[in-house]
C-alpha cells in the first residue's frame, strides 16, 4: 500500500492551509478520530482553489492532496464524475480509470477494508459539500 | 512460563510470510484449542435450551451452564447467585447503572465518582444517563506522568463521600494498575465497582476481601469466547434490584396486572444465554488455573519491563503510563512524525506484528495525553502492544525491530 507516491503526496504541503472566502466543511474518520476541514472555492460553477487543514494518517493525507490535485480547475459535473468512480474503484467494482489520473496509484485500498475509511476521509467531506450545493 | 504455541493453532499462521507476532492482547486474545473442543464437543453433542425442559439434552446443558457459574463463583471467591452471566463488560456496567436508577440507587442530586481514564464503557453510560436523571457525575483527574492517576488524585474526593465510585483496575491504554485494595480505603461508604476488564486476564481478584459491591469482565480477553461476560454483585444488592430485561426465565409468576420475579441470579438473565459461550469460558478459566495466576502476572510484569526497556531506547518514541512497576501488560506509544495507523499497518504488513492503533474508546483520556505530550503533531491516538502468555521477549524484539525499521523508512 505504501508505495513511493503514495508516501510523496503524504507529505506534500501545497495543499495544506486555510482558504479565506471558500466553503468550509469538517469530516471526521469516527474510527480513528481523524478530523478534516475542507476549504473549496467555487466560482461559476468551477473549483478555482481548494485547500485542506488537519492532521492524518499517511493514507488520509495522500489522499485528500490527491483529491485536491484532481479537483481544481474542474467544473462540479466533473469533480462529481471523478467522486463517482473513486466510490467504485474502493469497492473494487468497475470504474473508469482514465477519469482518475494518479489516483488510481491508491486503487489497492480495495484490499485494505480498515483503511477504506482513512482513504475515504477528504472524498466522504467533499461530498457533504458536493451535497450542500446541490440542496441550496 | 512454558511455550503454548502448540495450544493456540493461529500462531503458526504466516502474515505476509512472517510469523504472527500477536500483541493486541487487551482487544482480545486468542482462543487455545481445549475451550474450542469444549465449545464444539458441547454443540455436536449436549446442545439445548437451558433451564426449561425436562428431556436429557437440556438437563444436560442446564448442568453444564450451572457448572460454569460455580466455576466462576470460586474464581472470583464468592457465591454462584451472585454471578451473572452477560454479554459482556459493556452490557454488565450499562445493566448496574440503568438498574440503579430504576431501583432507586441513583437519585437527582446523588454523586458518581469516576475516572479520567475510563474506556468509554465505564463512561458514556454513566455521563449520559446524568443528564436524564440529574444525577451529577465527578471525575478523577490523573496527574502523574502521562495519565497515571496518583494517590493524591483519589484523595482529593475523599471529604467529597461519593454514593458511587465505579473505576477501571487497569487502564485499557495506559497499563496503569490501580490498587483497589487502597481504592476502597479512601472510600469505605461508597458503593464500588470496578471494570476489570483488563486486570482479570492477568490477575486473581477476590471480591470478598476486597470489599467489591459490583465487577464487570469479558471472557473474550482472558480466552474465552466473545459475547460472555461476567456482573459480580453482592447479593444484598441484587437482593433489592429492579432487573434491567425483563422477559423469559427471569419471571416467578406473570398475571394480566402483576409480575414476580425469579430467585437469582435468573432475576437478571433474561432471554436464552449464550450458553455454549458460557461454557466455553468455564474451561478457559480452568486453562488459566492451571497455569496458575501468579506465573500469568509474573510472566506479563518480565515481559512489561523487557519490553518498556527496549521501546524507551527508540528515539522519537513516546510512551505513555506510568512506566513503574504498576504499568502492566498494556503499553501505548507514539513514533514522532508516523501516525499510529501507518506504524500499525506496516508493523502488520512488513513484520507480521498484531498491535492496536487508534483512541482505543478512551477518547477523554486522549485529550489528557494530547496536553502532555511533547510531540509536534498528536495524532489523537496511539498505537498500543499488550501482552498474554503465549508470548516471549523474541515477540518484543520483533516490535522493537519493525519500529525502527519503519522510523527509518519514513526519515523521522
Amino acid at each position: 500500500m505504501y508505495n513511493e507516491l503514495i508516501m510523496d503526496y503524504a507529505k506534500l504541503q501545497k495543499y495544506k492551509g486555510k482558504l479565506e472566502d471558500a466553503l468550509a466543511q469538517e469530516g471526521k474518520n469516527l474510527s480513528c478520530g481523524d478530523e478534516i476541514t475542507l476549504y473549496v472555492k467555487i466560482e461559476e460553477n468551477k473549483i478555482v482553489d481548494a485547500k485542506f487543514e488537519g492532521i492524518g494518517c499517511a493514507i488520509s493525507q495522500a489522499s485528500a492532496n490527491l483529491m485536491i490535485e484532481n479537483i481544481i480547475g474542474k467544473n462540479l459535473d466533473d469533480v462529481k464524475m471523478i467522486l463517482e468512480n473513486v466510490l467504485l474503484m474502493v469497492k473494487g467494482e468497475k470504474y473508469e480509470s482514465d477519469k482518475l489520473g494518479l489516483i488510481t496509484k491508491m486503487e489497492d485500498i480495495k484490499n485494505y477494508p480498515m483503511r477504506i475509511k482513512c482513504f475515504l476521509l477528504s472524498w466522504k467531506t467533499l461530498e457533504l459539500i458536493l451535497k450542500n450545493i446541490e440542496s441550496s | 512460563m512454558k511455550n503454548l504455541w502448540d495450544d493456540f493453532p493461529a500462531l503458526s499462521r504466516k502474515i505476509n510470510g512472517n510469523r504472527l507476532v500477536y500483541l493486541d492482547n487487551a482487544a482480545t486474545t486468542l482462543k487455545p484449542k481445549s475451550v474450542i473442543e469444549n465449545i464444539s464437543h458441547f454443540y455436536l453433542n449436549n446442545f439445548a435450551n437451558v433451564h426449561r425442559a425436562v428431556h436429557t439434552l437440556s438437563s444436560e446443558s442446564t448442568l453444564k451452564l450451572e457448572e460454569a457459574r460455580e466455576i466462576l463463583a470460586s474464581f472470583l471467591n464468592a457465591n454462584g447467585e451472585e454471578i451473572i452471566f452477560t454479554s459482556g463488560t459493556t452490557m454488565s456496567i450499562n445493566m448496574i447503572v440503568e438498574s440503579f436508577i430504576r431501583s432507586g440507587f441513583i437519585k437527582e442530586g446523588d454523586n458518581v465518582l469516576i475516572t479520567a481514564i475510563e474506556h468509554h464503557a465505564n463512561f458514556v453510560p454513566w455521563v449520559r444517563l446524568s443528564k436524564f436523571f440529574g444525577f451529577s457525575v465527578h471525575f478523577i483527574k490523573p496527574t502523574g506522568r502521562f495519565g497515571t492517576i496518583e494517590e493524591k488524585d483519589l484523595l482529593k474526593f475523599k471529604e467529597f463521600n461519593p454514593k458511587i465510585v465505579s473505576v477501571t483496575a487497569h487502564s485499557n491504554v495506559t497499563g496503569q494498575v490501580i490498587d483497589i485494595e487502597q481504592l476502597r480505603k479512601i472510600f469505605p461508604n461508597s458503593i464500588l465497582i470496578v471494570d476489570a476488564a483488563q486486570l482479570m486476564p492477568h490477575e486473581k481478584i477476590d471480591v470478598k476481601s476486597l470489599d467489591i459491591d459490583f465487577l464487570a469482565f469479558s471472557a473474550h480477553k482472558m480466552l474465552g469466547p466473545s459475547g460472555v461476560g461476567i456482573l459480580y454483585a453482592k447479593k444484598e444488592h441484587l437482593e433489592n434490584m429492579e432487573p434491567f430485561l425483563y422477559g423469559g426465565e427471569m419471571i416467578d409468576k406473570v398475571s394480566f396486572d402483576n409480575v414476580t420475579f425469579n430467585e437469582l441470579p435468573y432475576k437478571f438473565e433474561a432471554g436464552t444465554p449464550n450458553i455454549a459461550g458460557i461454557i466455553g469460558f468455564g474451561e478457559a478459566i480452568k486453562y488459566l488455573e492451571t497455569l496458575g495466576f501468579d506465573n500469568i502476572k509474573n510472566h506479563i510484569c518480565s515481559l512489561t519491563t523487557y519490553a518498556l526497556k527496549k521501546l524507551s531506547e527508540i528515539k522519537g518514541l513516546e510512551i505513555y503510563g506510568p512506566m513503574d512497576e504498576r504499568h502492566q501488560g498494556i503499553i501505548s506509544f507514539n513514533l514522532e512524525g508516523v501516525h499510529p495507523h501507518d506504524l500499525a499497518h506496516l508493523l502488520d504488513e512488513k513484520f507480521g506484528v498484531a498491535v492496536r492503533s487508534g483512541h482505543h474508546c478512551a477518547q477523554p483520556l486522549m485529550s489528557i495525553l494530547k496536553q502532555e505530550s511533547n510531540l509536534k503533531v498528536f495524532p489523537y491516538g496511539t498505537c498500543r502492544a499488550s501482552f498474554y502468555i503465549y508470548n516471549n521477549n523474541e515477540d518484543i524484539d520483533i516490535l522493537v525491530k519493525g519500529i525502527k525499521s519503519i522510523k527509518e523508512w519514513f526519515n523521522v
